[in-house]
């Protein structure tokens, strides 16, 4: 039988989070933290002592080669075990160790999805800025190591726009928003094709909220253990946070009525077992914020996300802007915050319609002046 | 890893899932493949939120194989023997699928260890419908007695179009897999591993392991095999299962690792070759880094980061 018959396997690696799935279901089977968890002790063994049992340890070191864990199941042995290093496959988008990512795929086809990759079609994505080379270099670990029959590595921010792709509505131009874990973009999309010159990056993404609500917690003297903060603001990120309208009036509602917008976060500490908790307050809605205001966050980079997203399209090609400021798609785990959407479009129609009323009374004085003139 | 699972992961994690929302009545609808062709399709609808219908459809059956009814002899009493009142055999199946289950939840036991018990054994389906031919034959073994009314040789499914066989005698069982690849290195990476296998079986730690060989050349027991199963480009492997191998709950594990056993392998032929380019790319490493530390130093170096990785991928994509 040929793999046609047979549903394509989707991964999609994101610096956060991998989803993956089989072609024509609604959601993916299965979404973990893109993590690897690999056990060491015995490569450093192999090289330090001596010769004379070369075969045993070199067993040993084939058999270490097997004892890895990835997703939620390698950050459970991380904690329970010192042996287990945690590698990151991932960074800002781009994959940046290999060795990581071939396991992380290993461990996805054979445990997680259980299929032979031998059977399926795959489709992978990538980051729009990812270089060919690396693409030639995913592709040559697909067919060689895993002898995929075909694939297809796709723009995510394509096959977002794809997403809302139906029968009745078949609109392949937009600007897909897409912030990740570790990365930002805005990228303008025309027919299907991304207009790479215009895409706009934001070095402000998921992990950079997640840091924000650490440091404020921290600061705000949060009886957190050290070693757990990082886990718990990510959590709180992904529980509690959402969008406001304006900073200063939900600061005041928040001092009004405490007992209605302060949460409580409970949890255990790792290393003795106490339970303890603490006080989520500000931080829900100034994590979000510093996608509109990044200046409360860092110094280097100051430019609000509905700006980038008007410049952007604004370095499109004028025929396409039209349609671009019509379909603006939101992608990524970071556009899930409550409101988010909503905010953005009230900032970035504030935008526009500035723009067009001082061109209309820059062209009404045009027209007056050669009136009169 | 370095044994499969018996259970599908993800069929688990929707039953347990299920379990906890059962109230919420979320329409369901899922479908996917796992190896050897193993199709699943998973359903619920929201009027009937208790009722959940699992459909299997198995591997092609290659012409020497029984099969009764769409299924593997013995199937039928499997699954009944397995899940008891839970799960009820639809007939006909759904379209396409060569098993339907309707699962109840609210049939299940309200003992929390004895439920998971129960859905993980649902998970592992494949393991009862595949592998019942095997065990029955694997059960009279643990008797020390042949089935009745049985070939002298029984070939099970075991792929798809591909199957292994069984020589069953009253004291020992003689399992074999003729071993077939695709991809030429496959091949050559499988016979090697086959090879070490057997040897691996000679060190003392394993002494009470069944006894294998693997040979180029089919084992005198297929002789009357049909010739078109004999076509293997990996050679053939052969267990000798005596007894002592399938008393009490060794039973399950023994029927779930041989009816396996080519996807074992195939999985650790790909471990191997990405154990490989994990080499390669370290050998690469340390050599760009010999060729940096050897260039003059007066020669400045005005190379970015991004161009310096342009250049290992470019080795690594020679083949060595």
């Amino acid at each position: 039988m040929d793999p046609t018959s047979r549903p394509a396997v989707v991964i999609d690696n994101g610096t956060g989070y991998t989803k993956m799935g089989f072609a024509g279901n609604v959601e993916p089977c299965f979404t973990l933290p893109t993590v690897v968890a690999v056990n060491e002790s015995f490569l450093n063994q192999s090289r330090s002592s001596s010769k004379s049992n070369w075969l045993a340890q070199h067993s040993a070191g084939v058999m270490a080669d097997l004892d890895y864990f990835i997703g939620d199941e390698a950050l459970a042995k991380s904690r329970s075990s010192n042996i287990y290093n945690l590698s990151y496959p991932m960074r800002h988008g781009q994959v940046e160790n290999w060795d990581a990512m071939e396991r992380y795929w290993q461990q996805c086809i054979f445990n997680y999805l259980r299929c032979d990759p031998e059977d399926h079609y795959f489709l992978l994505t990538e980051s729009p800025l990812t270089a060919p080379e690396t693409r030639e270099y995913r592709g040559e670990i697909m067919f060689e190591t895993f002898n995929v029959p075909g694939l297809y590595i796709a723009v995510n921010s394509v096959l977002a726009l794809a997403a809302g792709y139906t029968t009745s509505k078949c609109e392949m131009t937009g600007v897909v928003v897409d912030v990740g874990d570790g990365a930002t973009h805005v990228v303008p999309v025309a027919d299907g094709y991304v207009i790479g010159s215009s895409i706009k990056s934001i070095p402000i993404a998921g992990k950079d909220v997640t840091h924000f609500i650490q440091q404020l917690m921290r600061e705000r003297g949060e009886k957190i253990p050290p070693e757990d903060s990082f886990e718990v603001a990510r959590q709180v990120k992904e529980m509690h946070c959402y969008t406001c309208s304006d900073i200063v009036k939900e600061f005041n509602k928040h001092d009004k009525e405490p007992a209605k917008y302060i949460k409580q976060w409970r949890g255990i500490k790792p290393k003795t077992g106490a339970p303890y908790s603490c006080d989520v307050g500000y931080e829900r809605f100034l994590g979000p914020e510093i996608f509109f205001n990044p200046e409360i966050y860092s110094s280097d980079f100051t430019t609000p996300l509905p700006v980038v997203i008007d410049k952007c399209i604004q370095s499109a090609p004028i025929d396409t802007r039209r349609a671009l400021y019509k379909n603006i798609v939101l992608s990524g785990g970071s556009t899930m915050f409550k409101d988010f959407h909503r905010r953005l479009q009230r900032d970035l129609k504030k935008i526009v319609d500035t723009r067009v009323l001082a061109s209309d009374a820059r062209l009404d004085g045009e027209i007056k002046v050669r009136i009169f003139g | 890893m370095i044994l499969l699972q018996s259970h599908s992961r993800f069929l688990l994690q929707t039953l347990l899932n299920r379990l906890q929302n059962l109230e919420k009545g979320v329409e369901l609808d899922h479908h996917w493949v796992e190896f050897d062709d193993v199709r699943y399709h998973i359903q619920v609808s929201t009027k009937n939120p208790h009722l959940l219908l699992l459909s299997v459809s198995l591997p092609t059956p290659p012409p020497e194989t029984n099969f009764v009814g769409g299924l593997p002899f013995g199937a039928i009493e499997a699954i009944k023997a397995a899940y008891g009142v839970v799960v009820q055999i639809l007939d006909p199946p759904r379209d396409g699928f060569n098993l339907t289950l309707k699962l109840n939840f609210s049939k299940l036991p309200p003992d929390e260890e004895y439920k998971h018990a129960i859905l993980v054994k649902i998970a592992s389906v494949r393991e009862v419908v595949l592998g019942a031919p095997l065990r029955v034959i694997l059960k009279n073994l643990a008797l020390r007695r042949v089935a009745p009314n049985m070939d002298q040789l029984v070939a099970i499914v075991h792929r798809s179009n591909e199957s292994l066989f069984l020589f069953p005698q009253a004291e020992k069982v003689t399992v074999m897999f003729p071993m077939r690849f695709k991809d030429s290195v496959d091949t050559t990476l499988a016979t090697s591993f086959l090879q070490e296998f057997v040897d691996a079986r000679r060190t003392a730690g394993l002494n009470n392991a069944p006894p294998c060989l693997w040979s180029p050349s089919p084992p005198l027991e297929l002789n009357e095999a049909p010739t078109e199963a004999l076509s293997a480009n990996a050679g053939f492997v052969s267990f000798v299962i005596f007894p002592r191998h399938v008393e009490g709950k060794k039973l399950d594990r023994a029927v779930w690792n041989l009816s396996t056993f080519h996807a074992y392998v195939s999985y650790h032929v790909k471990c191997s070759e990405g154990f490989m380019h994990t080499r390669m790319r370290r050998r690469v490493e340390s050599l760009i880094q010999a060729l940096d530390r050897a260039k003059p130093e007066s020669k400045e170096s005005k190379k970015t980061a991004t161009s310096k990785s342009f250049k290992g991928k470019v080795c690594v994509s020679d083949p060595f």
